[in-house]
């Protein structure tokens, strides 16, 4: 919201800085965002008068002018042509920085002096709709009454500072002059000055405004609705200073009429519109909601197709107007208008924003009503317009308003407590002071004991109870009170036991781990392309997605399903960079819809990623970093074959707790591959860590261990390819009987001499006995019994 | 006769244990005088010759002859093997400046790493660490938080839509109302997570992290000055002992008073420098007395109990703590980044 510092001193006597202003009322919850100086390029550039043209002696297109910038005469060289004798121009002397850059100093052109330079308005920072000759090109001609000598700033008004104010959502009373200015006020210690709201009627006139328009309000989204009318309207420039605080504030000045609705819009908050009443159907406002396929074409050139909960004011016939959003060409005030209707409402703000959304308008009028206007608010801003109609003599105004109401709002008697407030703010504000800020802020507060009798009014709608009165006090009393507050004080509170999350702290183990053995951590988006599933090889019937219905684009309006989306994606995007050996892991949500349309929440897991890309890398090498997570929960799993469709069908594992797949891990197809554009060699592994970390705690149970040392034999084997190692270390293991203490693989040969489909697996066996010294004796036996079974159930050899 | 022969040997052969230089010489010696027909076996056998009465004198002569070569052995043999193993350790010598080898180390990512930290510090205040879905109900993100449909204040958030109930939830606090339901006061949470706002430009992510903290109390026992002290601990186990905090008025639908926090500045600790625009102080967190409607929507008896919240945003945080330039590192996920986590 923009406001301007002089807008503001017609309603308060300002005796601070614009600075300290703006310091002020960011202190108080309006943050000012930008402090603009109008006249930031108009220093140095005054009126001047043209007293004399010469022609220049060395070039054909420059003339020499002599000019009275006040102070003195001095000389100018212009090519400009459209200058003459007795022109008042804008001229910019030595020191002038304007706003399209140029720095002005004395020079010499083709070897005259020239002291400055002639301004176009487009040099100033004005068009044609500020100030007549703005818009032309060549030099801006100034009207004959200004004085020689003055500051520009000045004579065209452009001497303002605006304040862009940043309004919170429950600050709707805000988004207007003297709503800020009423803050003002309290920050001062001022009062408000009374707005004039009065104005002319021809007394002998006979005629009412009702003998120019009747008013229906058929739904009860519109609050209040008031309708004046106004004749002999005359259409034109409205004056400089209302054209200059329009112009500050940033909305381009029209006509008397327009300029009116814009000037009370931002002086009180209140939207008006104004229609051309002879275009009025019937002469008959009808406020409805829209029937379904009715058409409008509005002033941004647009024409849209209605339904009923768009709210529209209507003449008898048609659509005239989408309430509260914007106006229709049919009905707007035109050159040629003679009575005008001027319609100052209020709208429910949720119709107004559900219509603006719908539409996908949004006005200044619009902006106001979705924040909430005050239905008191639209009574004086009728008034405001009226008077200026008046002031600026543009229009006759016909007695009476025509005035709806379905909505009351006025002031309410609360109460509240010193101590409760106090105690919310923590610190000690004495009651008077309370008494004090609070009546400054309009709230018209007496207090007795420690209770306050407050009487808020109706543009508070915000304030209802102590944490409301807290806030006001505390933010007018000074934030910079804690400022000085030690921060031992939390003693206070009970004390409790902090936990941590369950999983979080299982992930970090593990995302440790991972990191210790060369993994980088990736945080990826969450969502991705409607095709996620397809790449992944996956199905979009047991792969519910989850759609935004507003992405910022199609390639990231669904949800993952999968962890293996987003490390693919950076794997290649890693490699696309010229990146090499790319371990990376990620803990991180997968979605999943439980029915399409989603109805309810998704089912959302919690996964552990990792992927590797890297020529050195096995399935084997990626075991070693699942069963390490594993291990760090009590989880009893066991591996088998892997349906998952992004991994090779041989190359991969499902890790199995209970009945459930938790996980899966191995090379990944060379289809996915193709469709990531990544190479062949990329392995993945995910866990669902949700599941884990709901398991209990990994309790150990430590065995004795003997006294005796272990004697160890390696043994190799030759076996068919289709007999797993787990098969043979289980048989292994039961041959050893009590004496087995541990069985490893330590090596796999294949060779021509084996023969096809024959394997070696070389196995070091570890046995011990908490008794005695093994003898070789016993040993022996052991391992010929070991063989034996070997033999017999694989047809294993020895080699 | 014998005897002159011992002593010329012994001098013969200590002077060739002197020039002796390897262990090879040594041996050599060695079997030169000690073997089957070295010099001193064959001297030795020469007793055969000598008077029996002469024999004790001559045999100790021959022993101390042979202690004295033997000794000489000895010593000599120590000193060559210390100077091979002198010379072999000098050729073993390594380049100390060629690059460590071993398991090249990963990182973690900073934000997780943030997240980490924040959770540990949190806590030993006494919070518990608590998650809630990132797909989140319309009523928990926005109407138990006091944001009604329609109302102004969703503006403040661009929301991502899956329909009209269902949100991408664009703030941590709608844990708040699930925790509420559910947890019996006195209590103090915090939520990190992932949170998602239609907005992407050079600052803004579309996914981001935050941390969310809510305490609730027995009314007394809560108020703004309560919030600054351990907003303040808070900050100074985060960014530093020398931290400070300041309050400025903001609102928020769901906290009444609602504060921004301004913390100063880690870099410049407040002496104003390029990360806070010679402010000294950085616009951190937002704050605030829980707002008893948010409480009553929960079920919380909010004439009995009170609260306050604060929420940060934790891509801001890992930016400033690590020097980090661009938010949009944090999701691209290049090992170019992370390498530099290590």
């Amino acid at each position: 919201m923009k406001v301007t510092y002089n807008w503001l001193k017609e309603m308060v006597d300002i005796n601070v800085s614009p600075e300290e202003l703006a310091k002020k009322l960011t202190s108080a919850g309006f943050e000012v965002e930008e402090i603009i100086y109008q006249n930031e390029h108009l220093h140095h550039v005054v009126v001047g008068k043209i007293l004399k043209i010469e022609r220049h002696p060395q070039a054909d297109r420059l003339v020499v002018c002599q000019v009275d910038i006040g102070s003195e005469i001095t000389q100018i060289i212009t090519a400009a042509t459209n200058v003459f004798e007795g022109a008042h121009v804008p001229v910019s002397l030595e020191g002038a920085d304007l706003c399209n850059g140029i720095k002005i100093s004395k020079t010499k052109m083709r070897g005259v002096e020239s002291n400055g330079m002639f301004c176009s308005g487009e040099e100033l920072g004005i068009d044609e709709n500020y100030f007549e000759g703005a818009g032309v090109n060549g030099i801006l001609i100034l009207p004959q009454d200004m004085k020689p000598g003055t500051p520009i700033d000045k004579a065209l008004m452009l001497d303002d500072v605006i304040f862009d104010v940043g309004i919170t959502p429950n600050r709707a009373d805000c988004m207007s002059v003297i709503g800020i200015a009423r803050e003002v006020c309290a920050l001062l210690g001022r009062d408000l000055k009374k707005l004039n709201l009065n104005y002319d009627i021809d007394i002998y006139a006979k005629d009412t405004v009702r003998d120019y328009v009747d008013v229906e309000v058929k739904t009860p989204n519109c609050f209040r609705y008031i309708a004046a009318a106004i004749t002999d309207v005359k259409i034109e420039k409205s004056p400089l200073w209302m054209r200059a605080r329009l112009n500050a504030v940033g909305i381009k000045p029209i006509n008397t009429m327009v300029d009116i609705t814009n000037y009370v819009l931002i002086e009180f908050g209140q939207p008006l519109h104004a229609f051309d009443q002879k275009n009025i159907g019937g002469s008959k406002i009808i406020v409805r909601q829209a029937q379904q396929g009715e058409e409008i074409a509005v002033l941004n050139h647009n024409t849209y197709s209605l339904d009923e909960n768009i709210m529209v004011i209507a003449d008898q016939e048609k659509p005239m107007v989408i309430a509260g959003v914007i106006g229709g060409m049919d009905s707007c005030i035109t050159d040629d208008t003679k009575t005008c209707v001027l319609e100052s409402a209020v709208f429910d703000l949720k119709s107004i924003r559900i219509t603006s959304r719908k539409i996908g308008v949004r006005t200044d009028s619009s902006a106001r009503y979705e924040k909430g206007v005050n239905v008191a608010n639209a009574e004086q801003g009728v008034a405001r317009a009226l008077h200026l109609v008046s002031k600026l003599k543009c229009g006759k105004i016909a007695r009476g308003v025509i005035d709806i109401a379905s909505k009351k709002n006025e002031a309410r008697n609360i109460t509240g407590s010193v101590s409760t407030i106090n105690s919310i703010l923590g610190v000690e504000i004495p009651a008077s002071e309370m008494v004090r800020i609070l009546n400054a802020l309009g709230i018209v507060t007496k207090c007795t004991g420690d209770r306050l009798d407050c009487i808020v009014p109706p543009y508070r709608e915000d304030v209802e109870n102590d944490y409301d009165l807290a806030e006001e006090v505390i933010r007018l009393y000074g934030y910079d009170v804690y400022d000085k507050i030690d921060y031992s004080l939390f003693e206070n509170a009970s004390v409790t036991e902090g936990h941590h999350h369950p999983r979080l702290a299982l992930e970090r183990k593990m995302r440790s781990s991972l990191a210790e053995h060369g993994f980088f951590e990736n945080v990826s988006y969450t969502f991705g392309a409607p095709d996620l599933n397809k790449k992944l090889l996956l199905s979009d019937e047991e792969n519910l997605l989850v759609r935004v219905e507003n992405p910022l684009g199609e390639e990231v309006s669904c949800m993952r399903t999968c962890m293996a989306y987003s490390l693919l994606n950076n794997i290649a995007y890693n490699l696309s960079v010229g990146n090499k050996d790319i371990k990376l892991f990620e803990c991180g949500k997968t979605f999943r819809a439980k029915s399409l349309p989603v109805t309810e929440l998704p089912i959302e897991r919690n996964m552990l990623g990792i992927a590797v890309c890297d020529a050195k890398y096995n399935f084997f090498n990626l075991k070693a970093e699942v069963e390490d997570a594993l291990n760090m929960t009590s989880c009893e799993w066991k591996i088998e074959r892997s349906a998952m469709p992004f991994l090779h069908p041989g190359i991969s594992a499902d890790i199995i707790c209970g009945d459930e797949v938790i996980g899966s891990f191995g090379k990944v197809h060379p289809t996915v591959c193709k469709n990531f554009d990544l190479p062949e060699n990329v392995f993945y592994a995910e866990l669902d860590t949700g599941y884990l970390a709901a398991l209990p705690e990994k309790k150990y149970n430590v065995k004795a261990i003997s006294k005796f040392p272990i004697v160890d034999r390696d043994l190799a084997v030759v076996v068919d390819e289709a007999t797993t190692c787990e098969e043979l270390i289980q048989s292994i293991k039961s041959s050893c009987g009590k004496l087995y203490y541990d069985v490893s693989l330590f090596d796999v040969y294949r060779s021509e001499a084996l023969g096809e489909n024959k394997k070696s697996m070389a196995f070091n066996i570890k046995l011990s006995d908490l008794e005695k010294t093994l003898t070789e004796e016993e040993v022996s036996a052991v391992m010929k019994k070991v063989l034996k079974a070997l033999t017999y159930k694989f047809g294993a050899s020895l080699r | 006769m014998l005897l002159d022969e011992l002593k010329d040997t012994q001098v013969q052969v200590l002077s060739e244990i002197a020039a002796a230089a390897t262990n090879k010489d040594i041996n050599d010696i060695r079997v030169k005088v000690f073997g089957k027909s070295g010099v001193l076996t064959t001297l030795s056998r020469g007793m055969r010759d000598v008077a029996p009465e002469e024999r004790p004198k001559v045999g100790a002569i021959i022993n101390e002859v042979k202690v004295a070569i033997e000794e000489a052995l000895s010593a000599k043999q120590a000193e060559v093997e210390n100077a091979e193993l002198l010379s072999k350790l000098e050729s073993e010598k390594v380049d100390i400046t060629e690059p460590a080898q071993g398991v090249e180390k990963g990182a973690l990512h900073p934000i997780p790493r943030v997240i980490d930290k924040l959770c540990d510090i949190c806590v030993g205040l006494g919070f518990s660490v608590v998650e809630g879905p990132e797909v989140e109900s319309d009523y928990y993100n926005f109407e138990a938080m006091n944001t009604p449909k329609n109302h102004p204040s969703r503006d403040m958030q661009d929301s991502f839509f899956v329909n009209e109930e269902i949100v991408l939830r664009t703030q941590t606090s709608a844990v708040q109302g699930r925790e509420m339901e559910v947890r019996k006061p006195p209590f103090k949470i915090v939520c990190p997570g992932k949170t998602y706002r239609n907005d992407s430009d050079a600052t803004h992510s579309p996914v981001f992290h935050q941390l969310e903290g809510l305490v609730i109390e027995e009314g007394d026992k809560v108020s703004l000055a309560d919030l600054k002290s351990m907003l303040t601990i808070l900050m100074k186990r985060l960014y530093g002992e020398d931290t400070e905090i300041r309050f400025r008025p903001s609102f928020f639908p769901f906290t009444e008073p609602s504060i921004e926090v301004d913390v100063s500045c880690p870099t410049c600790h407040g002496k104003g420098c390029s990360l806070c625009k010679g402010t000294g102080m950085l616009e951190l967190l937002g704050a605030g007395i829980v707002n008893p409607k948010v409480l009553e929507l929960s079920g919380i008896d909010s004439k009995k109990y009170r609260g306050f919240a604060f929420g940060f945003g934790l891509d801001r945080t890992a930016m400033i703590l690590n020097s980090i330039g661009n938010i949009k590192y944090f999701y691209k996920n290049d090992k170019r980044f992370l390498e530099q986590m290590k």
